[in-house]
């Protein structure tokens, strides 16, 4: 399973996988398999309805924004070997896998905040392997990040946490400053007046994350990342941050990349879910086909949710 | 520390110097570093500095009093402080306050990623963490030793006024004695003070790039923060006693 499955965003089901289906032993694996992928249909109809909007949203013949090719890394072991990734122009894509799969590694690869051992990593047309570190800072511009733990700069107020790119990399003015910090905290939910002048370690878990959201898309970057930004969140916050970023895509049409562990959030804002497993992508296609997968692999990860 | 370290450190030591000169300057950065060098310093070293100077003073007035010197305790206890004790004490003194300081908040911004987001961000942190600290140090180091050094000849004013009976006029006459005895540079800056001030420069540097070396390199989460500012307070010191004599040489050798 090296091979990237095709493009399958808002097509009907690819001749591929009927074929392969056809392929399979009929008496024993078909009906059992389909027994399956109906229980988990019905387990996800929610969240794939949601996901179908997603995709509908997004189209099908977009341009590859981030693409990783071929990508293989060890540190003092091997971690991921041969590993391909495709997000397309506005696309939502979801990286699943159990924890210490090479999830956060991933991201780091698409910022070049580490390189590859071998393989290419593409984002917006420029190949970052080429790329020297002054040019990557100015790439990275491009993304905005959200990590696990938010990684606001404690010593920093909410309103200079945000302001910081915009201090950094443009020339506005200190009132367009305030107007766009504002701007991003009201759009991430929080109340500009209360929380600008509080230190990251006043605030709670959840909106420390939305503080991460807002001063990540404070120069509005064609493309976000989050490492698992429901993680260690109570369920009604993993509520509030998954519609937080389905609102971004959906508002401001960026494309996104997710490490979530969360199947079902992931279920909901994903246009293509990539299941890391064994140092490789097991599973790269719509929540759809990942529910109609016949690999049992895939087939465990989402019984096991 | 492995080969690779040695010249991991050179090369950051390197990189953050040769950033004292690039755009973007933090100014901002850097004012808050010296406060919090300053302030967080300037008490031990004063009390330090006091104390050693007397020190300095009781033990030459009783070798001094076997050969009917003790007049020459204020030169004694000046060139000691001046050339030595006062740039090491007080380096050795700032790399466990300020190093080890430096090394838990970089590191500490490590290990919860702070650093790869300023990366992220399109900053390089060591323009903006590194550089500040180094500049700050780099500044404030000779100006704590001249504090320490004030302080330290003040101390064995004392000293020598009170238990031995020098009159204060002719301590501080001695003093001056000694710090012309060494010549002038340009004809006004006492070649003494050249020495004394090149030290805590150096020293300043190592303590800011050592600092900053074990807070990036950061693995491990807390624990690996507690090593790194353990690691810096012991390799900043050791690197201090080292280099100063040296430096002490070249400098013997360049000024007598
Ligand atoms: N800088 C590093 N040096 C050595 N090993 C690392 C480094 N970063 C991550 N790893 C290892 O790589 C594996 C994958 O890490 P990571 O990408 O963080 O996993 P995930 O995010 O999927 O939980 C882990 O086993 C981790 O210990
Ligand atoms: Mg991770």
């Amino acid at each position: 399973m090296t091979d990237i499955p095709p493009d399958t965003t808002g097509a009907p089901a690819p001749p591929e996988h009927e074929e392969e289906r056809r392929a399979l032993p009929e008496d024993d694996g078909e009906p059992r398999l389909r027994r399956a992928e109906d229980e988990l249909r019905a387990r996800f109809a929610e969240e794939l309805e949601e996901s179908e909007e997603a995709q509908e949203r997004v189209g099908v013949s977009r341009e590859a924004i981030v693409e990783l090719e071929h990508i293989s890394l060890a540190f003092d072991r091997p971690i991921l070997e041969d590993v391909s990734l495709v997000a397309r122009r506005g696309e939502t894509i979801v990286i699943a896998g159990e924890s210490g799969t090479g999830k956060s590694t991933t991201l780091k690869l698409i910022l070049r905040l580490l390189r590859p051992d071998s393989g290419r990593v593409i984002v917006d047309g420029e190949v970052l392997n080429d790329v020297t570190y002054e040019e990557a800072l100015v790439i990275r511009q491009k993304m905005g990040m959200v990590f696990q733990g938010a990684a606001l700069f404690d010593s920093m107020s909410v309103f200079e946490n945000v302001a910081f790119p915009l201090r950094e990399h443009t020339t506005l003015s200190e009132d367009e400053i305030e107007a766009r910090v504002r701007e991003k905290l009201e759009f991430v939910d929080l109340e500009p007046d209360r929380v600008m002048d509080q230190l990251p370690a006043e605030l709670s878990g959840g909106m420390k994350k939305r503080v991460g959201i807002a001063r990540g898309m404070a120069v509005n970057p064609a493309i976000m990342l989050y490492d698992e930004p429901t993680s260690g969140l109570d369920p009604l916050t993993t509520g509030t941050i998954t519609r937080l970023i389905m609102k971004l895509q959906r508002e401001l049409k960026v494309t996104s990349v997710v490490v979530s562990h969360d199947i079902r959030s992931a279920f909901r804002m994903a246009t293509k879910i990539a299941l890391l497993a064994e140092k490789k992508i097991v599973f790269f296609g719509s929540p759809e086909d990942m529910t109609a997968s016949q690999d049992r692999y895939v087939q465990d990860f989402l019984g096991g949710v | 520390m492995r080969v690779l370290a040695v010249q991991e450190y050179f090369g950051l030591a390197a990189k953050a110097i040769r950033f004292i000169f690039a755009r973007p300057f933090y100014i901002g950065d850097v004012v808050q570093q010296m406060d919090s060098i300053g302030v967080e310093s300037l008490g031990i070293v004063l009390l330090t500095g006091f104390f050693t100077g007397m020190v300095l003073a009781l033990q030459t007035s009783v070798q001094m009093a076997q050969f009917g010197a003790t007049m020459y305790i204020g030169r004694l206890v000046t060139a000691s402080m001046v050339r030595e004790l006062g740039p090491v004490l007080a380096a050795i003194l700032v790399a466990g306050r300020v190093g080890s300081g430096i090394a838990a908040q970089i590191g500490s911004m490590r290990v919860t990623e702070q650093i790869d987001a300023l990366n992220t961000l399109g900053v390089d942190p060591i323009k903006k963490l590194v550089v500040p600290r180094l500049v700050a140090a780099l500044i404030m180091m000779p100006v704590l030793t001249i504090l320490s050094d004030t302080v330290g000849i003040g101390g064995g004013n004392v000293i020598a006024t009170a238990y031995v009976g020098i009159p204060t006029g002719l301590y501080w006459r001695t003093v001056w004695e000694q710090i012309a005895s060494g010549g002038f540079i340009l004809h006004y800056i006492p070649s003494d003070f050249v020495q004394g001030l090149t030290k805590p420069f150096v020293f300043g540097g190592i303590i800011a790039v050592t600092g900053c070396y074990f807070g990036i390199n950061t693995k491990g989460g807390t624990e690996g923060v507690g090593n790194a500012t353990t690691r810096t307070v012991v390799v900043a010191s050791v690197m201090i006693l080292i280099v100063d004599y040296f430096l002490t040489q070249v400098l013997l050798f360049l000024f007598g």
